[in-house]
């Protein structure tokens, strides 16, 4: 396919991930922010920014985080710039995406909101995001081929999957005490999951461990990792000629995932923060990897290449 | 008369659904019925159903940059059976007399050495591109696709208002229209059978595959586009889904010793067709426009050695010079030996000084329009302006007659059109396509209606603020064969037209499965009952 329209597919399953997790991650903290007191507000939406890498506003409060990783078309994480940038995509990829997921994206641009809003505005936008986010995944697994559009879709979106959350993990580290780990599972929607897993034990190992290592758990960073190296080997099947080119990123994959396999889970646990961030670093690398290998654009018109010499 | 329709009053020019009499013409009757029948209510309610279709679908024209659906009105144009067989060959017509013409000037120009047209006519021709002389297309088309306009005049006869032979757009909103219109108001359709308009991707790309350079057997075709601001990236799109193929733009897309590859992710990929939808000036840097960012450097190399085939051509834009449309009547009697079928609208050669003159003296009541010009751009209607655009225009034509040409002020046909809450007349033209493959020219039913939206307004096109209508064309009666109606036998060679009509086969099917559910003994459902509601009980004490 086209490395054009391959870029374009890479970046719809990041943007629809990115704004699913985002506002997962939202609603974890704002229900934790909420039941807290007030005092700790502007650390708590501190430190959620500074996971988000946002580190513009002083002193932020409530509405700055709601703003910033919410309803603001100009912040580049907020959902409404996750979802407008994944309609982009669609729309310069709109000849290989069916009709139905294009219709689904689309949509979704338009209902965006136009104003701002509150907490208990938040919580039905919030809720909105992860059901247009779940349509597409829905749609997108139910009808599209899985050619090589569909293996970059998916890369993109398993990529953005395992470093969201990472993100999710360390926002525990940050703010001290195993009370928070019940808000981060549910806010991956697997906390049922863990309880059936682990029988009702909450200790930070199990948590970190389920959370990081357990493949079978969709959105842990293991199943993330396995996942985006699944597509990229299955790009390489179906382009023989080309497959060396998967190479320097599945090599990254490989030790990252080795790395966290064999890791000492209570030196797992004393640098969370630390380990978390290796994951986004190597999350970042990949995909200037398969950026490199695949999308690399047309070198710069030269006047000297056309001709016989 | 119905509550929609009590304010329709007929103005000076045809209509086409009422007669100068005042009654419905025949082929609206269905629609009529339709319409009579319906308040204001239901026409708003299928109106807002149409945009909102549009809107979700992504269904737009972009002006300006910004994407705004493209606008669909919900009364159709219909287009009577025995008409539309006089207007599609005379739209093949042209067609071939136009690519006959091209093929000519680009190779050994018979028709000036003739004396048919004057040499200097078309050497000045801003389309003319002698880059491409003596290039033989491989199997001999230039124009892939046309788009020939027309309008009706107040007297009801058909004329060709300009020809379109470079990059005619407008053919996907024709498809979405029908579809949107099935989708809004299916009763409408019930009553008649409307010739389908779904054939069009196959035929394209039937007629692009014909065209690659000899010696391909599996030619990979694709649709070249300027990118997502270009107003008809929508139309883009909906080509290249529906024909299968890539969308590629410029950048993905190189040239190497007169072959012509695409980036993919599995490295250099070889093009052979490609349908362009970029302006000659833009396609290649080396040849036109340096600066263009849109083009492929080498392009004109590669369709000169017949690495790849371009459509359409290059050099194109010479046939549809309005200045030259003056002549295509002669250009049909010379190359087909033939008598036109569809008219010229009258129009003045303004290099003639007698000519001139007269156009200059009643400028202001005639239509000046540059000879090079699309999309509407640049034309003065006479009536409207004022003094200053009439004195600006004067000096204009004055010092580059070669320029313009004048045409009187043509009263288009009009159509029910809903504006607000009731039906109005709006002028109309019509666009139907013409896909050439080499053996035959094939004429879409129907084609492109575009409205004129403002009371009174004559320019129709969709980067002015136009409107469009889907296009019906009645299917001829199923009787008319026994009959002895005058209507010759119409090629029917769409398979997709035939009706079918399939005799029920006996089918073996399996039994859909369920799950089992356990049968449970009556005892341990009382069981199940008891602990139910014993629960709320313990939990009060």
């Amino acid at each position: 396919m086209l490395s054009r329209i391959a870029e374009s597919m890479f970046w719809i399953g990041r943007y629809v991930e990115r704004a699913e997790d985002t506002a997962r991650l939202l609603q974890t903290h704002l229900r934790l922010i909420i039941e807290e007191t007030a005092a700790h507000e502007v650390d708590a939406c501190r430190n959620l920014l500074a996971l988000m890498s946002v580190d513009h506003v002083e002193d932020p409060t409530l509405t700055d985080v709601l703003r910033i990783l919410g309803y603001d078309p100009s912040e580049p994480i907020s959902i409404y710039f996750s979802y407008a940038a994944a309609r982009d995509n669609a729309r310069r990829a709109r000849e290989v995406i069916p009709l139905d997921l294009w219709e689904c994206v689309n949509t979704t641009w338009h209902q965006l909101p136009t104003t701002p809003f509150g907490p208990t505005g938040a919580h039905v936008f919030l809720n909105w995001a992860r059901e247009r986010s779940a349509m597409f995944a829905g749609i997108s697994r139910g009808i599209m081929v899985r050619d090589d559009g569909w293996q970059f879709m998916s890369m993109g979106r398993s990529l953005e999957q395992a470093d969201m959350t990472s993100r999710l993990v360390a926002s525990v580290s940050l703010t001290h005490g195993s009370s928070q780990w019940p808000a981060v599972l549910r806010g991956c929607g697997g906390h049922d999951a863990f309880l059936r897993t682990y029988r009702g034990l909450y200790t930070d190992r199990e948590v970190a461990e389920f959370l990081v290592m357990d493949a079978r758990f969709p959105r842990s960073i293991m199943h993330g990792l396995i996942a985006a190296a699944d597509s990229l080997q299955r790009v390489a099947q179906n382009n023989p000629l080309t497959a060396r080119h998967a190479e320097p990123a599945l090599r990254s994959l490989g030790q990252l995932r080795a790395r966290l396999e064999y890791a000492d889970l209570d030196d797992l646990l004393a640098n969370l923060n630390h380990e978390m961030s290796v994951v986004q670093d190597v999350c970042a690398q990949v995909a200037i990897a398969v950026s490199m290998s695949y999308f690399a654009a047309e070198e710069p018109p030269a006047w000297t290449t056309e001709g016989t010499r | 008369m119905a509550d929609v329709l009590s304010n329709y009053r007929v103005g000076d020019a045809f209509d086409e659904m009422i007669d100068a009499e005042g009654s419905v013409r025949p082929s609206y009757k269905a629609v009529y019925s339709a319409l009579s029948s319906s308040t204001s209510d239901d026409l708003r309610m299928i109106a807002e159903s149409l945009a909102n279709n549009y809107t979700q679908a992504g269904v737009t024209f972009d002006v300006g940059g910004v994407e705004r659906p493209f606008p669909l009105d919900l009364v159709p144009r219909v287009i009577a059976s025995p008409e539309w067989e006089i207007i599609e060959a005379g739209v093949a017509q042209r067609v071939r007399a136009l690519e006959a013409f091209l093929s000519d000037i680009y190779f050994d120009a018979r028709v000036i050495a003739d004396g048919v047209m004057p040499s200097q006519l078309l050497t000045s021709s801003t389309h003319f591109h002698r880059a491409v002389w003596g290039i033989q297309p491989s199997n001999g088309v230039r124009i892939h696709v046309a788009g020939i306009d027309l309008i009706r005049n107040p007297d009801g006869d058909v004329r060709v208002l300009e020809d379109n032979v470079r990059v005619p757009s407008g053919v996907s909103y024709v498809m979405t229209n029908r579809n949107a219109m099935l989708t809004a108001m299916p009763e409408a359709f019930a009553n008649q059978r409307i010739r389908p308009v779904t054939g069009y991707p196959t035929r394209l790309l039937t007629a692009l595959r014909k065209a690659a350079p000899s010696g391909v057997e599996e030619p990979t075709v694709v649709v070249l586009t300027p990118g997502v601001y270009n107003s008809a990236y929508f139309e883009h799109t909906l080509l290249a889904r529906t024909m299968g193929v890539e969308l590629v733009e410029g950048r993905d897309l190189e040239c190497r010793r007169g072959k012509v590859f695409m980036r993919t992710t599995a490295g250099l990929q070889r093009v052979d067709v490609i349908y362009r939808r970029v302006d000659d000036e833009f396609l290649d840097p080396v040849h036109f426009r340096g600066d263009s960012m849109l083009g492929v450097p080498g392009l004109v190399n590669a369709v000169r050695t017949r690495g790849v085939t371009l459509a359409n051509s290059i050099g194109n834009g010479v046939a549809d010079d309005k200045l030259i449309y003056t002549y295509v009547p002669d250009l049909i009697k010379y190359y087909l030996r033939e008598e036109p079928i569809l008219p010229n609208v009258d129009t003045w050669r303004l290099e003639d000084d007698q000519a001139r003159e007269e156009v200059l003296d009643r400028l202001e009541e005639l239509v000046i329009k540059p000879v090079d010009g699309s999309g509407g751009k640049g034309i003065v209607i006479g009536p409207r302006a004022t003094k200053a655009e009439l004195d600006g225009l004067r000096r204009r034509v004055s010092e580059d007659p070669r320029g313009w040409i004048a045409q009187p002020v043509v009263q288009l046909s009009t159509v029910p059109t809903l504006i607000e809450d009731c039906l109005q007349p709006r002028h109309v033209d019509l666009r139907p396509f013409a896909v050439n493959n080499g053996e035959d020219v094939w004429v879409l039913p129907g084609g492109l209606t575009r409205v004129a939206l403002p009371e009174g307004e004559l320019v129709v096109n969709s980067s002015q603020g136009g409107g469009s209508k889907d296009t019906w064309v009645l299917s001829p009666p199923p009787h008319r064969s026994s009959s002895n109606h005058r209507v010759p036998t119409e090629h029917h060679d769409d398979a997709d037209e035939q009706p079918k009509t399939r005799t029920a086969v006996p089918l073996t099917v399996a039994p859909i499965p369920a799950a089992v559910m356990p049968k449970m003994a009556e005892t341990q459902r009382q069981q199940q009952d008891q602990q139910q509601q014993a629960k709320p009980r313990s939990w009060r004490c």
